[in-house]
């Protein structure tokens, strides 16, 4: 409790945000999400279930809105106005489709909002959810812009995996009770896996190092992660990952609520970025043939 | 026909020999009461424990609804227990002497419903073994809540304005305690002597008491205000459309005094029917209460229309869609029934004949209560059946395990309720003698002016000595 | 001497109002105004007029308390969050200052309440056992006197009493 405390952590706070630097951040997580190679096929999602211990919870709890889905693909018909007369049942005219997962947002709203500070932002630029100190009030959840954030409604864990397919789970993350909220982390467990053992060799993370289930598993390569702050911290000694050149290519920065592009060609884009979320996922918009 | 807010000729024994009769023993009605209110506990009772055990699931919530009857109900009674304050402090600091035979049944209620509202921030969250990690103690990990969130906001208020309020009626209560006191035996004296704490009524106490009294009443004031405020914050901190609106402050307070007075019309006429008490709580005290129903309802009416217009005046679609999906979409038989029993309804107040008439009065005050408790779940279901996102638009009903938990708080109010009224005199026996001695004095020019005279006044036959002492 | 307890006990207010007001002006030399208490079942501010002023010290522990909460909410609260190692950000500030007024606030007032229910508790000289000469019946309708005094002065208080219409007297040793 003393002031010294009060006063180094203000002005790291400032230097922060202010000067848009995220200076002494060690990583800034991110992902390039190209819509226009996604083809909806969902594997990404069921990579998300096999890696992060999520529980199927069958067609009832699901029809109820009670699943678990940390990242969900999202299927929007295209309305006739596009040029056609009636709406397409065939998904190359009809469905776009747009992975969701937690954006892991610079000024997350759902942060401030826990009353029991079990969400806070990690040196990494990850929004961490500790499943430990959780209540289950649900406001972070309410407050969400992109309603990512996913409840445990039940102990799922009792029926989801009845032996032996409770061999399946991942030792490296837990398996959480009723009345936790929780959500996408971009693979946490993955991150200090390859941290710890570009440590234990004595380098520095490279990209492609660490992958998340989903960027891995998808088939046509639309999911990208990596690092982007040597988009921002030039200094940091972080190889420049193929996240952060696609950033720099399509003219999107951290820290503003809109964007100056030279030319509508640049198809990248954050959702909900005017609400100043300042969310660390680029979506490059789908090419249409108009 | 009763025409004065209190007949002043009224014997001061009478009035604690009928007051002192309401705590009796009670007779069958009473017990009927108790039975009910222990029913409809019971439901929420079994209710809560299958929700203990199973998790949030059965009561319907889902993504993205999480939040539904619990919050709804919550600030419900959190909004019930503004009447206390604003018949108590409020009418108190500006002198308005009618409030003096019903304020201690309405400080009563707000104390309980403020108990009530407690146990549903409890029952709503995932793990509620977990749940004193909101208060702020020190753990030997240096770990605090978190004091950005409104709730922690809403635990410090609603904490602070339970003990403020409890000790606001437990300090007004002192005096009438004294005359239990005096009047029983047994465990009952026992009993009030404890909680009398000594009083005797001699001026040094009823100075300090008087002096005390206002500053509470000074205090409340503003924290009814504050309190309502941070629990209208957990909406208005948010970013939710139809949430993230400047207006909630105001309209929550306005909201809360309107449910609180319609809730002290129905008990008005309750205990005066039951404890046979017409000569206290007489018909043009009701008449002031429906005025100030009325009143606050058109204050209420005023905010939704404010919300309501900019809104349509503004650029926000997403605000805009959910406004008219309020008016229009799946849950708009309850808003509608909302500003019919919130905005329609008081306009029966406004009629004198209606304002007489005590079984109207009383099913028109339930009436409006039922309006004030669907404005609540009209705030906070449809924001989430739309949010921001298109994807998560979802429409959601409670399930029974949040219907029977919402009518057991109902059933655990009134058996706090029930055995405060018989344990306390409910309606303040000092404050009643005081009104009637103000009254009579201000009638009576020779009495009055006998009272106060000055210094300076002299009159005849009074500066002699006193006999007895002239040669000493 | 010896010091006697009186208590008289009028039907109302207004004879003892007069009572003591004879007294005030010094009807019975040697007894001042200052020994005398009224008892009575409602309060009554005028009696001020002819008892004196006598205060109340009651808003001082009010301040007293008000601003210790303030005071001591914020830094709590600013200290709480300063060392709190895990910080929820959401690009807000460490120590956030709307917030922590917030809750200053709320500790303000809710010592403001605690001080003043304690100075009332000290200045009303409650939860104390109460002095002998009680009349229940000052809990109905009567109004008392009550005065300590040296044995010399209980005729004459008595009969000033007695012109007063004065109900009952009684009267006690101060052990």
């Amino acid at each position: 409790m003393s002031l010294k405390n009060i006063f180094e952590d203000w002005s790291r706070y400032r230097r922060g945000r202010e000067e848009g630097g995220f200076q002494d951040y060690e990583f800034m997580w991110g992902m390039a999400i190209d819509l226009n190679k996604c083809i909806g096929c969902n594997a990404c999602s069921i990579a998300c279930y096999a890696e992060n211990n999520l529980a199927v919870v069958g067609k009832e709890r699901f029809s109820k809105g009670q699943a678990m889905h940390w990242l969900r693909l999202e299927r929007y018909w295209d309305e006739p106005d596009l040029g056609e007369e009636r709406v397409s049942n065939y998904q190359h005219l009809g469905a776009s489709f747009v992975p969701m997962l937690c954006q892991q947002c610079n000024a997350a709203t759902c942060e401030p909002v826990c009353p029991v500070a079990a969400t806070y932002h990690t040196p990494d630029g990850l929004n961490a959810q500790v499943y430990n100190r959780c209540i289950g009030s649900r406001y972070c959840s309410n407050n969400c812009p992109y309603r990512l954030r996913y409840f445990n409604f039940y102990s799922y864990y009792e029926d989801s995996w009845p032996s032996p397919l409770h061999m399946q789970l991942n030792p490296d993350l837990s398996v959480r009770d009723k009345g936790v909220m929780e959500k996408c982390t971009f693979c946490v467990q993955r991150i200090r896996t390859g941290k710890d053992k570009a440590a234990r060799e004595g380098r520095q993370v490279e990209d492609g190092d660490i992958q998340t289930a989903c960027a891995q598993t998808c088939p046509t390569g639309a999911i990208t992660f990596g690092d982007l702050l040597n988009i921002y911290n030039p200094a940091s000694g972080n190889a420049d990952s193929k996240t952060a050149q696609m950033w720099r290519k399509h003219q999107v920065e951290l820290g503003k609520t809109k964007q100056n592009k030279q030319t509508p060609d640049l198809r990248g884009y954050r959702i909900f970025e005017s609400l100043n979320t300042d969310p660390c996922i680029m979506f490059l918009e789908r090419v249409r043939e108009v | 026909m009763q025409t004065k807010d209190i007949n002043e000729d009224i014997k001061w024994a009478q009035i604690n020999k009928d007051v002192l009769r309401s705590m009796e023993n009670p007779r069958i009605g009473y017990w009927i009461a108790i039975a009910v209110s222990l029913f409809l506990l019971s439901f929420a009772i079994g209710a809560e424990i299958y929700q203990y055990n199973v998790g949030m699931g059965p009561a319907n919530l889902n993504w993205p609804h999480m939040w539904d009857l619990y919050i709804a109900t919550f600030i419900f009674w959190i909004g019930m227990s503004h009447s206390g304050t604003l018949l108590s402090a409020i009418l108190h600091i500006i002198q308005a002497d009618w409030r003096k035979p019903i304020y201690r049944f309405a400080e009563a209620m707000t104390t309980f419903s403020l108990m009530t509202a407690g146990l549903f921030p409890i029952i709503h969250i995932g793990r509620l073994w977990n749940m004193y990690w909101v208060l702020p103690y020190f753990s030997d990990r240096g770990i605090w809540p978190n004091f950005r969130s409104p709730l922690v906001w809403d635990a410090f208020a609603i904490t602070t304005y339970l003990t403020s309020s409890a000790l606001f009626l437990f300090i007004g209560m002192i005096p009438d305690l004294a005359i239990c006191r005096d009047n029983a035996r047994g465990w009952r004296k026992q009993l009030y002597t404890l909680l009398s704490l000594g009083w005797r009524g001699d001026d040094r106490q009823w100075r300090n008491f008087r002096r005390t009294y206002m500053l509470m009443a000074c205090f409340l004031i503003p924290l009814a205000v504050s309190v309502h405020s941070i629990v209208s914050s957990d909406f208005a901190m948010s970013i939710m459309p139809g949430w993230h609106v400047t207006t909630f402050p105001p309209y929550f307070v306005a909201g809360a005094l309107y449910s609180g007075c319609a809730a002290i019309m129905t008990l008005f006429i309750l205990l005066r029917y039951f404890f046979r008490f017409e000569a206290y709580m007489t018909m043009p005290i009701m008449v002031k209460t429906c005025k100030l129903t009325f009143a606050i309802a058109m204050v209420w009416t005023y905010l939704n229309l404010i919300e309501f217009s900019s809104i349509w005046y503004g650029h926000d679609e997403v605000a805009k869609e959910l406004l008219l999906a309020k008016f229009t979409g799946p849950y708009s038989p309850y808003f509608w029934a909302m500003l019919f029993f919130g905005s329609v309804l008081p306009f029966t107040l406004a009629f004198e004949k209606i304002r007489n008439n005590i079984p109207a009065l009383f099913v028109i005050s339930l009436l409006l209560n039922v309006g004030m408790w669907l404005e609540r779940w009209m705030i906070v279901t449809p924001t989430l059946s739309l949010s921001y996102h298109p994807f998560a638009f979802d429409v959601m009903w409670p399930s029974w395990v949040q219907w029977f938990i919402v009518l057991g708080s109902f059933g655990w109010f009134g058996l706090l309720f029930l055995v405060f009224v018989k344990i306390v005199p409910s309606v303040s026996m000092y404050e009643v003698k005081e009104m009637i001695f103000h009254r009579r004095h201000l009638a009576n020019k020779d009495i009055a002016s006998v009272m106060h005279r000055r210094e300076s006044d002299r009159q005849s036959g009074t500066d002699a000595p006193a006999p007895g002492l002239e040669g000493a | 001497m010896k010091k006697y307890h009186l208590l008289g006990l009028f039907s109302n207010f207004d004879e003892a109002f007069t009572a003591i007001s004879d007294i005030r002006h010094y009807k019975i030399p040697g007894v001042s105004v200052d020994d005398v208490t009224l008892i009575s079942p409602i309060e009554h501010p005028e009696i001020e007029e002819i008892l004196g002023d006598r205060g109340s010290h009651v808003p001082k522990f009010t301040l007293t308390g008000a601003l210790f909460g303030c005071t001591a909410g914020f830094l709590f609260l600013a200290s709480a969050q300063a060392n709190f190692f895990v910080q929820p950000q959401g690009g807000k500030p460490v120590v956030p200052v709307p917030t922590n007024l917030v809750l200053s606030y709320e500790m303000l007032i809710l010592f403001g309440v605690l001080s003043t229910l304690v100075g009332f508790l000290i200045g009303a000289q409650l939860l104390r056992k109460r002095k002998p000469l009680y009349s229940e019946n000052v809990a109905i309708d009567q109004v008392g006197i009550e005065m300590e005094v040296e044995e010399k002065y209980i005729e004459p208080i008595k009969e000033l009493f007695r012109q007063h219409q004065v109900l009952e007297i009684r009267d006690e040793v101060v052990k």
